[in-house]
C-alpha cells in the first residue's frame, strides 16, 4: 500500500464518521413540556399613549430630567431620553421655549398645562415651595390658567417664547403668560413689573370679533392667525418683527398689513426675530363649520418680515430690518409651498413635491462647506433616507430652532442637523452635523419642537393603532 | 454530453457555481458534496491513458527486445484514481450557517479567487425569514428548548410595519458611522447624498431594506437586504422583534434568496448536482459576472445593487 493511497482510505473513513456526527438531526421539541409553561401576557394597557422624548441641555431643567450640579454628572442629555411624565399624564402637544417646556395634556382632571424648566419670568406659572417661589422647575408641574370650564377645556395648540408662554383653547382664546417687558403677552406694558411670581394671564378671547386659530411665539414677540387668514403681531418689533410697520414695542394685537393684507395666511413659522407666513386660497369644511375652516392649499406663496442680516430677504437697498411684510421672490421658482420654518438666521421650505430648500447663514445641511446662501437651495432627498429600499418615504413636515433643525418624514422619523449647542441635536456627539442624519427614538414622529438648547419630540408607540 | 474526454473538460472546469443549500447541511458537506461528485462523474470519463514505458528485456551479450508498453506504476489501480478529491480546489464566497438554506456561491479551481473578490466586496444578500409569535426558545430556533410562552393576539401587521421602518432608518444611520469616514467632512456628505453606502469593516452588520411580506397570526415573514450578517444575528432579529411587539418570537426558517446578482433562477438545487449542470451553471454565472463587473471589482464606495 503506498502514502497516497493509505492517506485516501483514511480520509474516507474520517469523512463518513463526520457525516455521522454532522447528519441532520432532529432536535424534537418536547411538547409535554411546552404545554407545561405559563403563558405570560405582556401587552401594554397604555399602548395608545404618545411617548415623549427630550434631549439637550438639562442645566434649566427644561428636559424635566433632574440635574445636580455635580462634576460626575453630565449637564447634557446626548440621545434621546424617554420622559416618564409621558407615562402618566396622556401628553397631545409639546411646546418648548428658550430654557423650558410645556406639555398640553389630555386628562379628565382640570389640569390640562404642565410645565418644566426656567421660570424667572414666571412663564410657566406660579411655582412655589413653601413660601419660596421657584425660579428652576425640574419636573413637569401643573400650570394653573382660569378657564372658564376647565374639565372640558381642549387645548388647540401651544407655543413659546424667550419668556413667555401663549396656550390657544379650541373654544375659550389664547392665554398668554410670562415676561410682558414688551408687551408680548398682548396687554399693556407696565414699567418696573416683577415678573417673578406674577399671576398675571392675559386672556385674549377674540381679535376685533374674529376667533384665534393660530399662534406663534418669536424671541420677544407674538403673531396671532384669526380665522380668515389675517394676521396680528404685539411684542418686540426693533427689527421689525412683529410687522407692524414701525419699530417700537406693541402692547395690543394689531393688523399685520403689507403684501398680506388681502392673503389668506394658514401658516406662520418663527423662532427668533424673523416671521416667515404661508398663504393659501380657503375652502369651508361643511362637516366642521365656523369652528375649525380647513384650508385647502392652493397658493403656497411665501411671505416675510424681520430681521434679515443674514440674507433671509434681499433687499433692493440692503436694508437689514423690514417691518413690513414682504413677498419673498426667490421662492417664486421653488413650486408650490406646503410647509415653511424659520431659525435664528436660516429659512427652510417644503415644497409640493417634498424637496426641501434652505437659506440664511449658518449650518443649512448642504455639507460644510455651504455656510451662507441667498437663493434657496436644496437638500438632497436621499439625506431625508430615500433610496432604493425606501422609495416612498418623503419630508413631511419641518421644524427649526435657533440654530438647528429638523424635518419628519412620512413614516415617522426624524432628520436633524444644525448646531450642536448643549446636545440640542442628539445623536450622541459633542460635534455640529453639517447634514441631516436620523435621531434614533423608539416610535414614529408625530411632533416636534425645537428650543434654544434641547428638543421634544411626541412619538407614538409601534403598537399603538 | 458531446465531450467525452475528462481532459478537456478538467482544464474548462474554473469559474463560479451557484447551488442552492438545503437547511440542515452544512456548507462544508455541500463542498465536499460537489467535489466529490465532480470527480466520480470525470473519472467515469475517458482519463488520461498510462504514460508509455520502454522496456528493454533480454541478455545483453545476445540481442536485446525492446518493447513499449504501458507503465504500470502510472496505472489507475496502482497510483489511485486521475481526480481525486484534493485535486480540485473549491471555496465559498458567502458562508450560510447550518439552519439557512439558499443560494451558496462557490468558485472551483481558478474561480476561488472571484469568490475570494465577491466576498472582499461585500456585496448585498437578501433573506427570507420566517418567524412566530407566541414561543421563545433557548437558541432563537425551531429547535431550541422552549423557554417562555407569551400571548401574541394583539399584535397586528401596521405595528409589525413600524417598528421595521424603524429599524431600517437606523441601520442607515449607522452606515454613515461604519463608512469609514469623518462624518464632518465634506467627503462624508458627498458619500452621503449619494444615498446608500458600503460599511469599512467587515464585521458589523447592516440591514438596508426590511419589510414584512406576510403576515398570518402567529406567523410572519420578512424579507432583509442586508451585509455582513450571520446566522446568529438573524435569529436573534426575530427574538428582538418578538420582544418590540410585547410577545415573544422565534425563528422557524431562514432563507438566502439573493446574493449580488444572483437569485434563486440560478441556483442548482440538491437533485441537479452533476457535472452537465455545473458546467452550464458556470457559463450563467461567467456572464452575470461580465455584465456586473462592479461584483468583483469594486470602484465605488457606493451601494449597487449587488
Amino acid at each position: 500500500m503506498t502514502s497516497k493511497q493509505t492517506l485516501r482510505s483514511k480520509q474516507i473513513m474520517f469523512t463518513c464518521f463526520k457525516r455521522f456526527l454532522s447528519a441532520n438531526k432532529e432536535y424534537q421539541r418536547s411538547e409535554e413540556y411546552t404545554k407545561t409553561l405559563p403563558v405570560f401576557d405582556y401587552e401594554s394597557p397604555n399602548k395608545e399613549r404618545n411617548r415623549i422624548y427630550a434631549w439637550g441641555s438639562s442645566k434649566t431643567g427644561a428636559l424635566g430630567v433632574r440635574y445636580i450640579k455635580q462634576q460626575k454628572l453630565l449637564s447634557t442629555v446626548r440621545h434621546p431620553r424617554r420622559l416618564g411624565f409621558g407615562e402618566k399624564y396622556n401628553v397631545m402637544s409639546v411646546a418648548s421655549g428658550f430654557g423650558f417646556t410645556a406639555f398640553a395634556v389630555d386628562s379628565p382632571d382640570e389640569l390640562k398645562v404642565y410645565g418644566t424648566g426656567l421660570n424667572t419670568d414666571s412663564q410657566i406659572g406660579c411655582q412655589q415651595i413653601g413660601n419660596k417661589p421657584l425660579e428652576f422647575v425640574f419636573f413637569p408641574q401643573p400650570i394653573n390658567i382660569p378657564f372658564h370650564n376647565p374639565k372640558r377645556i381642549k387645548i388647540a395648540k401651544m407655543s413659546a417664547g424667550r419668556a413667555h408662554l401663549a396656550v390657544l383653547t379650541q373654544d375659550e382664546g389664547l392665554f398668554i403668560m410670562g415676561n410682558n417687558a414688551y408687551g408680548q403677552c398682548g396687554r399693556k406694558i407696565i414699567d418696573n413689573e416683577s415678573y417673578v411670581y406674577n399671576p398675571t394671564v392675559t386672556r385674549i378671547k377674540n381679535i376685533e370679533g374674529k376667533a384665534i386659530v393660530d399662534v406663534v411665539c418669536g424671541q420677544d414677540h407674538t403673531i396671532a392667525r384669526t380665522e380668515d387668514g389675517a394676521l396680528y403681531g404685539c411684542g418686540w418689533g426693533a427689527d421689525g418683527q412683529t410687522g407692524l410697520g414701525h419699530y417700537n414695542a406693541e402692547s395690543k394685537f394689531t393688523r399685520i398689513c403689507g403684501d398680506i393684507e388681502r392673503e389668506n395666511i394658514i401658516k406662520i413659522a418663527c423662532r427668533s426675530d424673523f416671521v416667515i407666513a404661508l398663504n393659501g386660497i380657503p375652502k369651508l369644511n361643511n362637516h366642521q363649520p365656523n369652528i375649525f375652516i380647513r384650508y385647502i392649499l392652493d397658493k403656497g406663496e411665501v411671505f416675510g418680515w424681520g430681521n434679515t442680516e443674514y440674507g433671509q430677504i434681499t433687499t433692493p437697498d440692503d436694508r437689514q430690518q423690514i417691518s413690513v411684510p414682504t413677498f419673498i421672490k426667490s421662492c417664486q421658482k421653488l413650486g408650490k409651498i406646503v410647509d415653511v420654518a424659520s431659525g435664528g438666521s436660516f429659512c427652510m421650505v417644503l415644497n409640493e413635491n417634498r424637496h426641501v430648500f434652505v437659506w440664511g447663514f449658518g449650518l443649512l445641511g448642504a455639507g460644510p462647506r455651504v455656510q451662507q446662501s441667498l437663493i434657496p437651495i436644496q437638500i438632497p432627498p436621499q439625506l431625508f433616507g430615500l433610496n432604493d429600499f425606501n422609495p416612498h418615504n418623503y419630508v413631511a413636515s419641518i421644524e427649526c430652532g435657533l440654530s438647528h433643525l429638523a424635518a419628519v418624514t412620512t413614516e415617522g422619523d426624524l432628520y436633524i442637523w444644525g448646531r450642536n449647542r448643549e446636545c440640542c441635536l442628539g445623536l450622541g456627539t459633542l460635534n455640529d452635523q453639517n447634514f441631516p442624519l436620523k435621531v434614533a427614538i423608539g416610535g414614529y414622529v408625530k411632533q416636534v419642537s425645537c428650543g434654544f438648547d434641547h428638543t421634544v419630540a411626541v412619538c407614538g408607540a409601534f403598537t399603538a393603532g | 454530453m458531446l465531450v467525452t474526454d475528462a481532459r478537456i473538460i478538467w482544464n474548462n472546469l474554473k469559474g463560479i457555481v451557484c447551488v442552492y443549500k438545503p437547511a440542515g447541511m452544512k456548507v462544508s458537506r455541500v463542498r465536499r458534496t460537489i467535489i466529490n461528485k465532480v470527480c466520480t462523474e470525470l473519472n467515469e470519463m475517458e482519463c488520461r491513458p498510462p504514460v508509455k514505458h520502454v522496456y528493454i528485456s533480454g541478455n545483453p551479450s545476445e540481442k536485446l527486445s525492446i518493447e513499449v508498453k504501458p507503465n504500470l506504476a502510472d496505472d489507475p489501480l496502482v497510483v489511485g484514481r486521475r481526480y481525486s478529491y484534493n485535486d480540485l480546489l473549491c471555496s465559498w464566497s458567502n458562508y450560510l450557517g447550518q439552519f439557512t438554506s439558499g443560494i451558496l456561491i462557490l468558485g472551483l479551481k481558478g474561480g476561488t479567487s472571484t469568490a475570494k473578490y465577491i466576498r472582499e466586496n461585500k456585496s448585498t444578500r437578501a433573506y427570507r425569514i420566517k418567524g412566530m409569535f407566541g414561543l421563545a426558545t433557548e437558541d432563537y430556533s425551531k429547535d431550541g428548548r422552549v423557554v417562555e410562552k407569551t400571548t401574541y393576539k394583539h399584535v397586528k401587521q401596521i405595528h409589525l410595519e413600524k417598528l421595521l421602518s424603524y429599524m431600517q432608518a437606523i441601520h442607515q444611520k449607522t452606515m454613515f458611522e461604519l463608512c469609514g469616514v469623518d462624518i464632518q467632512s465634506q467627503t462624508a456628505y458627498e458619500l452621503a447624498t449619494q444615498g446608500l453606502i458600503r460599511p469599512a469593516t467587515s464585521k458589523t452588520p447592516l440591514i438596508y431594506g426590511i419589510k414584512c411580506i406576510d403576515f398570518k397570526l402567529p406567523e410572519f415573514t420578512i424579507e432583509i437586504q442586508c451585509i455582513n450578517e450571520y446566522e446568529m444575528y438573524l435569529k436573534s432579529l426575530i427574538h428582538d422583534i418578538g420582544m418590540k411587539m410585547n410577545s415573544s418570537a422565534h425563528c422557524i426558517s431562514l432563507q438566502c434568496i439573493r446574493h449580488s446578482y444572483f437569485t434563486l433562477d440560478h441556483a442548482l438545487l440538491h437533485r441537479q448536482w452533476n457535472l452537465q449542470n455545473i458546467l452550464k451553471n458556470m457559463e450563467q454565472c461567467a456572464k452575470i459576472i461580465a455584465e456586473h463587473e462592479h461584483i468583483v471589482f469594486q470602484k465605488n464606495a457606493a451601494l449597487q445593487r449587488g
